[in-house]
């Protein structure tokens, strides 16, 4: 692609990386070469760097595609989820999900990112409704604000919850920072 | 500096005919006649860096240069033009695809006379532009410095330069720089331009010129505050479509100027060039610089070229202002979206 083309949110390859323009602004003297300054952010990663290209240099478009994908299962140190468009299923390892497999509940809808054709990375809905599994009793008379437990989801995850979260309720959590939302009412 | 919202819809139109207004008024007050040229054109100015919009088997105006240049050769007095002018692919904060000049050519005179003129259209505009948003009014220049482009090049890198240097000559004198600004010449395409000796300093000069005014120049003319900045004096490669002759000092320069407020660069003039063989070799070497970089080589305006060897233009002078720039600065916003009448037309 031209420079030209560059603009906030496109996607363009560095360095063997996927990258999208974050920031992006335009200078040029009026007889002289534009120039092209760029914050861009690594699609993996997630680590910024700024870029200055010249009118007239080429750069490549990254073929970074997202597709909405639902979770089927886990085995081993891969999970595999199914586009819900053409029901194509992808494997994506462990080390791309890290923490955010306590979330993988069954039939969970998230955001596959491909780049060149290969998932580098999935993407969650930020609030996620799960089940307390475990939870120790509040204790009685204690009325402190702020004060929390732990309690377990049925992923294992264990969140600070506030003294009233009783097992088998439901909780809405933060996928982000996994904190405790609010609780849900079914 | 701080910024304001960006204008209304209403704001819009009253801001826009209050610029109209105050710009025709002053020079027509100086003593030019209005004139209209063509938009689609046969073929523009032939610039580095300036890319035409096709349009129906010609190219919109990126400046009416050229069509002034045929009328004052055809015996026009001193005349002036609110151009709308489209140039490709320049998006930003401070350019769109689409916008206007104020262009005016004076006989018989120099650059000098057009810097006063273009003070004085600053002046009216600010005024104009305060009194139509009925806001606190957004100081206009108070008062404008000349400054020397090549001296300013050398204080501010501190480098020693004559502004006539050929790429061997700017890339030694450039050397102390290259840990600062990387090197000002790497994107220059060397080993398609070593057989054109002019076009290659082009490149280089236009190179080095666009890095300063990003690494320096930018931040000097922020230092100068409320003083308006006319950058004179050129250095010859850089030309374009002005006179190269000597300068007071006795060294070689091109009367070419650029006039900067608040750091915004917001005209250019020049002492215009009336040598028909030299202003063919200008457009020749920048399709040659033009073709060594990627860039399609332009057609040159024949038309303009036979009127400038006969009848020939007379000794003028001449300068272009982009109003949408003036606006954006005399209204205290911060990007041209702010203050343009765009009604989502394509380039806005």
């Amino acid at each position: 692609m031209d420079v030209n083309e560059l603009r906030k949110n496109a996607k363009v390859e560095l360095d063997g990386h996927p990258y999208i323009v974050t920031e992006f602004q335009f200078v040029k003297p009026g007889k002289g070469q534009g120039l092209y300054k760029c914050k861009l952010k690594n699609m993996i990663t997630g680590s910024v760097i700024d870029r200055t290209w010249r009118s007239g240099e080429r750069l490549t478009a990254a073929n970074v595609e997202s597709h909405k994908m639902q979770f089927l299962f886990a085995s081993g140190e891969a999970f595999t989820f199914m586009n819900t468009e053409n029901y194509e299923q992808v494997e994506v390892q462990a080390d791309l999900i890290g923490d955010d497999k306590y979330f993988l509940l069954d039939g969970i809808e998230a955001e596959v990112l491909f780049y060149n054709s290969r998932p580098v990375g999935v993407s969650l809905p930020s609030h996620i409704v799960m089940d307390v599994t475990e939870c120790e009793p509040g204790v009685k008379g204690d009325t402190a604000t702020n004060v929390t437990k732990g309690a377990t989801v049925q992923t294992g995850l264990v969140v600070q919850v506030p003294l009233f979260i009783k097992k088998g309720e439901r909780i809405k959590i933060d996928t982000r920072n996994k904190a405790y939302v609010e609780r849900v009412n079914s | 500096m701080s910024h304001r919202p960006p204008l209304s819809d209403r704001q819009r139109v009253d801001v826009w005919d209050a610029t109209l207004h105050a710009t025709r008024s002053v020079l027509r007050g100086r003593g030019l006649r209005e004139v209209l040229t063509p938009v689609r054109l046969s073929a523009v100015a032939v610039e580095p860096f300036i890319e035409p919009i096709g349009a129906a088997g010609g190219l919109l105006a990126t400046s009416p240069e050229l069509p002034m240049k045929r009328l004052l050769a055809r015996g026009a007095p001193s005349i002036f033009q609110v151009a709308p002018c489209f140039r490709a692919a320049e998006h930003g904060d401070l350019h769109r695809e689409q916008f206007h000049l104020v262009e005016w050519y004076r006989l018989d005179h120099d650059a000098d006379t057009m810097r006063r003129d273009v003070e004085a259209v600053v002046a009216a505009v600010f005024e104009a532009v305060s009194a139509a948003l009925e806001e606190p009014a957004v100081a206009a220049p108070s008062t404008w410095i000349e400054v020397s482009a090549v001296p300013l090049m050398e204080r501010t890198l501190g480098v020693s330069l004559r502004g006539d240097e050929d790429v061997a000559a700017l890339a030694d004198a450039l050397q102390p720089v290259r840990g600062a600004l990387g090197d000002p010449l790497a994107a220059v395409p060397h080993e398609h331009l070593v057989s054109s000796p002019r076009a290659h300093t082009l490149a280089a000069w236009t190179a080095f010129f666009s890095t300063w005014c990003d690494a320096r120049l930018d931040a000097w003319l922020l230092e100068q505050g409320a003083v308006g900045v006319h950058l004179v004096e050129f250095p010859t490669a850089l030309a374009a479509l002005s006179e190269v002759a000597p300068s007071a000092d006795g060294r070689q320069v091109a009367h070419r100027f650029e006039s900067h407020v608040s750091g915004r660069e917001l005209a250019n003039g020049y002492r215009e060039l009336r040598d028909a063989a030299e202003q063919r070799r200008r457009f020749d070497d920048v399709n040659v610089l033009r073709d060594a970089m990627g860039l399609r080589p332009l057609p040159l305006d024949e038309a303009f070229l036979s009127e400038l060897r006969e009848p020939g233009l007379p000794p003028c002078a001449g300068v272009a202002l982009g109003l949408e720039r003036l606006v954006l600065l005399a209204s205290a916003r911060r990007r041209l979206g702010d203050v343009t009448i765009e009604l989502g037309a394509p380039g806005g």
